[in-house]
């Protein structure tokens, strides 16, 4: 539901003006996983953000906590004036942080600090809105003892602040940590400034005084985050009797038929492995499959709907989706040419699509940036859902979501490589995800001459990809600046 | 000598350079080849006859249907999963049935079924029908209001819970979401509708409390109840019944207690939009219901819809295509900043178009602020792109009546539907009610979508709605639906519309009063 993109006069997006997102909770709330996927979420729309967090800047300044004075962290009794003087200079220049991302054409920064008393913000609110800039508190609160567990095992004790400590004793250090902030918590009550707070992750949201285009996405998009794991795959739809025609909406080949029998049996496999190591139950969760409205897509997913008992696997529960949001790029009058006849007929066109295939609009056709504003909804519905997920779309659809999920720059989009017969895996980590590719089909569809690398040459989409330095091949990418706190 | 006038020497140059470029045709731009898959030429005829083989290697025991000649029809979304009773709170005179009403546009909109109970309107039917039985009038003025009126109370008790439980049959005859409209001002009564829907499995409650304390738009609202027709004060005069409602609004007020209940999942709305409270919403429609909530607003505004002038295509009968405007189209677009100017003086204005040429060239002369919007762009007619609807009807004679018959689930070949067009205008309609003053030069099938919305007319009569060239229409979204009014220009045009074989034309209720549901 993004309009598409206009800047104002001052340079940002949407009459939004600048927004100050102040993180506040207690430690292992959460806080930095909310942070960065919204982050990731704003980025993605366009708008300049930015992630500041004290933690990071500390760890940077100072170093790990074993180089800190003993009484840095305790908040009880009095400090040495060194340690006040040193929290002072990390706070004032995470506060410069802010300001010179602001000065320099940012639109939004999002303050990842614990900033539990009201007295901070109040200080740190008042400093900002003197400037114009709207000041929004995010309050992470976490009354599950399960979930403030699972996040110190899984983010705290890898942190270089426990590096080289027995597990146990770091948690408990941890939980030692957290008893020493809660008594000096204040939860955010202060009416005058517009908050939001969530309660054990999205669980539930409480919105206060929110007024505003971005500031009213944001709290949709946190209405609709959660933290449940997840694998979300992907998948291209099998081979058509008619490749790259737009309109034909061809059905699947033969071979197309047999690359969609396979890939039911790997995805099952893959799928049941996967929870088993885990040691959850098949039948506990249900395998939700999303497939666009063309033939082909669609198709693909038939066998998923003809599950018989035969299958070697137990029989998962699985519920297949068509989303006509879903289509693949528009190519326009392109349609059906290969590039060496787009080179000749639309030679002006082409030169262009060069220098900019994600904002350029063939004549009649969408550009990659007008697919990314119809996959918008589609990937709200994304983060929604709590099931597995597999998508078989088609290869410029799944080169977004991937772009969203991973969370790569707009521009390297058209250039990220999906070849048909690979599944690829995506897996929710603690600051981000971790994305792996799956080899299982090796027929023809996987490129003109049957086996080798995955491209196709008459599609110049893929094509393009040969010219533009940044390939990625989706395997073992961490987000971006994934530092555990 | 005039620089501008060409002499019969200059016009003999300029002959034999086309002359020239004629002959060597590869010096112009070549021409590019036709779409190879449009439903009028013949491979798309041969390749859905040769298609027939591909199935045969797979193991699917049923083998899907396969789409043939221009397109077909699509089903309607499965929504049964959805089931939820909104109940409004608040005080009388606070817009709970304007909200409710918007909120039910909205989702009817996007094919959910919706369905509104109005307390008010069941106490008075069932009024009515006592007064016929028994001949005994009942007194329903700010009286039977108190509460300490024990006898009414219990009668009023009685009418919220019959309400509820016809809301609750309706869910489960296949309704989406139910509204309960009424004021459920206090705590136990909110209880007792929590509970009693608990008892429904996959059943959710929301409740929604508008809170105003704006003074003006109270006495708006009190104004509006008053002279609007309300049944209740049919027989009093207007300053008698604004006196009777404001003691009812006391009685109320008297009693009233705001939702603070933390297990409850509520929305609070102040002064319609101002600011918005979200607690314990989860669940895919129940927040878009939120989103959708913030993004309202009250200011007076108006919208003016208008086509792109004709085109070139338009004359010549073809659908589809990126054409520019003809003469008369061009004579359109040179004309129109004055409509405009008229209709609003110095009012800021947005104006938002779709990509295809003959828009922009529409509003190249407007002055305002312009945005261009892929999602405005006509619906994709795929294969049939550039055909007239007499060559389509020659390729494919019964694809094309079946079209006709029923075009809102019909989607063509790789183009979309109507029901495609409403799902990929929903973000229009959202930034829409954000807007204040805004002007959209679209096409055919995108306004009619868009009409239908602030009309709230029924799926079935959407694609047939007269939206001709040249008219600018002007909505001003009032208590209860849009005031329209139509301006066309004395400039001849196409007709491009094609009524539903065998029906009359429908007729669009223009009549922004409230209406009093199973008044006879």
């Amino acid at each position: 539901m993004v309009a598409p993109l206009y800047t104002t006069a001052s340079g940002l997006l949407f009459h939004a003006g600048k927004i100050l997102v102040v993180t506040v909770g207690l430690p292992a709330r959460g806080k930095t996983h909310i942070s960065r996927a919204l982050e990731r979420y704003l980025r993605w729309t366009g708008v300049k953000t930015q992630v500041v967090s004290l933690g990071d800047y500390r760890r940077k300044i100072l170093g790990g906590a074993q180089k800190l004075p003993p009484d840095y962290f305790t908040l009880v009794g009095e400090k040495s004036p060194e340690t006040v003087a040193l929290r002072k200079r990390i706070s004032d220049g995470c506060e410069q942080l802010i300001w010179d991302f602001f000065n320099s054409g940012g639109q939004v920064v999002i303050y990842d600090a614990n900033n539990g008393t009201r007295e901070r913000r109040q200080a740190l609110a008042e400093k900002f809105d003197k400037e114009g800039i709207h000041v929004i508190m995010l309050e992470s609160l976490c009354d599950n003892e399960e979930i403030i567990l699972s996040n110190i095992r899984s983010v705290k004790i890898s942190s270089p602040d426990y590096r080289g400590w027995d597990p146990e004793k770091a948690v408990q250090d941890y939980y030692g940590r957290i008893r020493d902030h809660e008594a000096h918590y204040e939860p955010v009550e202060e009416t005058d400034w517009p908050y939001i707070r969530i309660v054990n992750v999205g669980e539930k949201i409480m919105v206060n005084r929110i007024h505003g285009y971005l500031q009213s996405r944001i709290v949709f998009f946190l209405m609709n985050i959660h933290n449940r794991f997840r694998t979300i795959y992907f998948a291209r739809s099998g081979q058509s009797l008619i490749e790259h025609s737009y309109k034909a909406d061809s059905d699947l080949s033969p071979p197309g038929w047999e690359y969609a029998e396979r890939l039911k049996e790997f995805v099952l496999d893959r799928r049941a492995k996967a929870l088993q190591q885990r040691g959850v139950d098949i039948e506990d969760r249900r395998l939700v499959v999303w497939t666009s409205a063309r033939r082909r897509s669609h198709h693909s997913a038939w066998p998923f709907l003809n599950l018989t008992e035969n299958d070697k696997v137990k029989l998962p529960r699985v519920k297949v989706v068509e989303k006509p949001q879903m289509s693949e790029i528009n190519p326009g009058v392109w349609d059906g040419l290969s590039p060496d006849q787009v080179r000749k007929f639309y030679p002006d066109e082409w030169e262009r699509f060069v220098r900019d295939p994600y904002a350029y609009r063939a004549p009649r056709a969408e550009s990659y940036h007008d697919l990314c504003v119809r996959l918008e909804p589609t990937l709200i519905e994304l983060e929604r859902e709590q099931e597995d997920l597999l998508i078989i779309g088609h290869a410029s659809v799944i080169r977004c979501m991937l772009a969203y999920l991973i969370g790569l720059p707009a521009s390297e989009i058209p250039a990220i490589e999906v070849a048909r017969g690979d599944l690829i895996e995506v897996v929710p980590t603690s600051y981000g995800v971790h994305s792996q590719a799956y080899h299982f089909w090796d027929g023809p569809g996987r490129s003109q001459n049957g086996g080798g690398v995955g491209k196709d040459e008459h599609n110049f989409y893929e094509n393009y990809a040969e010219d533009t330095q940044g390939k990625r091949r989706p395997q073992t990418a961490e987000a971006v600046d994934a530092i555990p706190s | 000598m005039d620089p501008t006038t060409l002499t019969t020497g200059d016009l003999a140059h300029v002959d034999d350079a086309l002359e020239d470029a004629q002959q060597s045709k590869d010096l112009l731009s070549v021409q590019p080849p036709p779409a190879m898959f449009g439903a009028g030429g013949p491979m798309l005829k041969q390749f859905d006859q040769s298609s027939a083989a591909s199935r045969m290697a797979s193991q699917a025991a049923t083998p899907p249907r396969s789409v043939v000649g221009i397109g077909n029809k699509v089903a309607k979304p499965d929504y049964s999963e959805a089931k939820i009773v909104l109940a409004m709170v608040g005080l009388p005179a606070r817009g709970k049935s304007y909200l409710s009403n918007k909120l039910m546009r909205y989702l009817k909109w996007l094919e959910y079924s919706v369905k509104v109970f109005n307390v008010g309107q069941l106490r008075r039917s069932r009024a009515r029908q006592k007064a016929q039985q028994s001949g005994q009038r009942e007194d329903h003025t700010a009286q039977y209001f108190s509460h300490d009126n024990v006898e009414a109370t219990r009668l009023r008790d009685q009418l919220a819970t019959d309400s509820l439980e016809m809301l609750i049959q309706w869910l489960h005859d296949g309704g989406n979401v139910g509204i309960h409209d009424a004021t459920n001002s206090t705590r136990s009564r909110r209880a007792k509708i929590e509970e009693r829907v608990s008892k429904e499995k996959g059943f959710v409650t929301i409740f929604l409390e508008s809170v105003c304390d704006d003074p003006a738009i109270i006495a708006a609202n009190v104004a509006l109840k008053v002279s609007y027709g309300d049944p209740d004060y049919k027989d009093m005069s207007r300053e008698e019944a604004k006196q009777d409602f404001l003691r009812r609004i006391r009685e109320y007020e008297a009693v009233y207690e705001t939702i603070t209940e933390p297990h409850l999942s509520y929305l609070r709305i102040i002064n319609v939009g101002n600011q918005v409270t979200v607690c314990r919403i989860n669940g895919y429609l129940q927040s878009r219901i939120a989103f959708y909530l913030m993004n309202l607003h009250l200011k007076p505004r108006s919208i003016f819809f208008s086509r792109h002038g004709e085109s070139q295509y338009n004359v010549e009968g073809k659908i589809g295509g990126d054409s520019s405007l003809s003469e008369r189209g061009s004579h359109y677009a040179r004309a129109l900043p004055a409509l405009i100017t008229d209709n609003i003086g110095d009012a800021p204005l947005t104006v938002w178009t779709s990509t295809l040429q003959r828009t922009i060239q529409t509003v190249q002369h407007l002055p305002y602020n312009k945005l261009t919007w892929k999602s405005l762009d006509e619906l994709d007619a795929g294969v049939c792109d550039g055909m007239t609807y007499e060559e389509i009807e020659q390729a494919y004679p019964e694809d094309f009546a079946n079209r006709d018959e029923d075009k809102f689930n019909y989607r063509y070949r790789g183009g979309e539907s109507y029901r495609d067009v409403v799902v990929r205008l929903e973000p229009v309609i959202m930034e829409l009610e954000r807007q204040e003053n805004i002007l959209i030069i679209g096409h055919q099938a995108i306004l009619r979508c868009l009409y239908a919305y602030f009309h709230n007319l029924p799926h079935a009569d959407l694609p047939y709605i007269k939206i001709p060239l040249h008219t600018v229409i002007k909505l001003t979204p009032k208590a209860y639906g849009c005031d329209e009014e139509r301006y066309t220009l004395p400039i001849g045009a196409v007709d491009t519309h094609r009524p539903k074989p065998g029906t009359v034309q429908p007729k669009v209720p223009v009549f922004a009063g409230r209406e009093y549901f199973n008044e006879e």
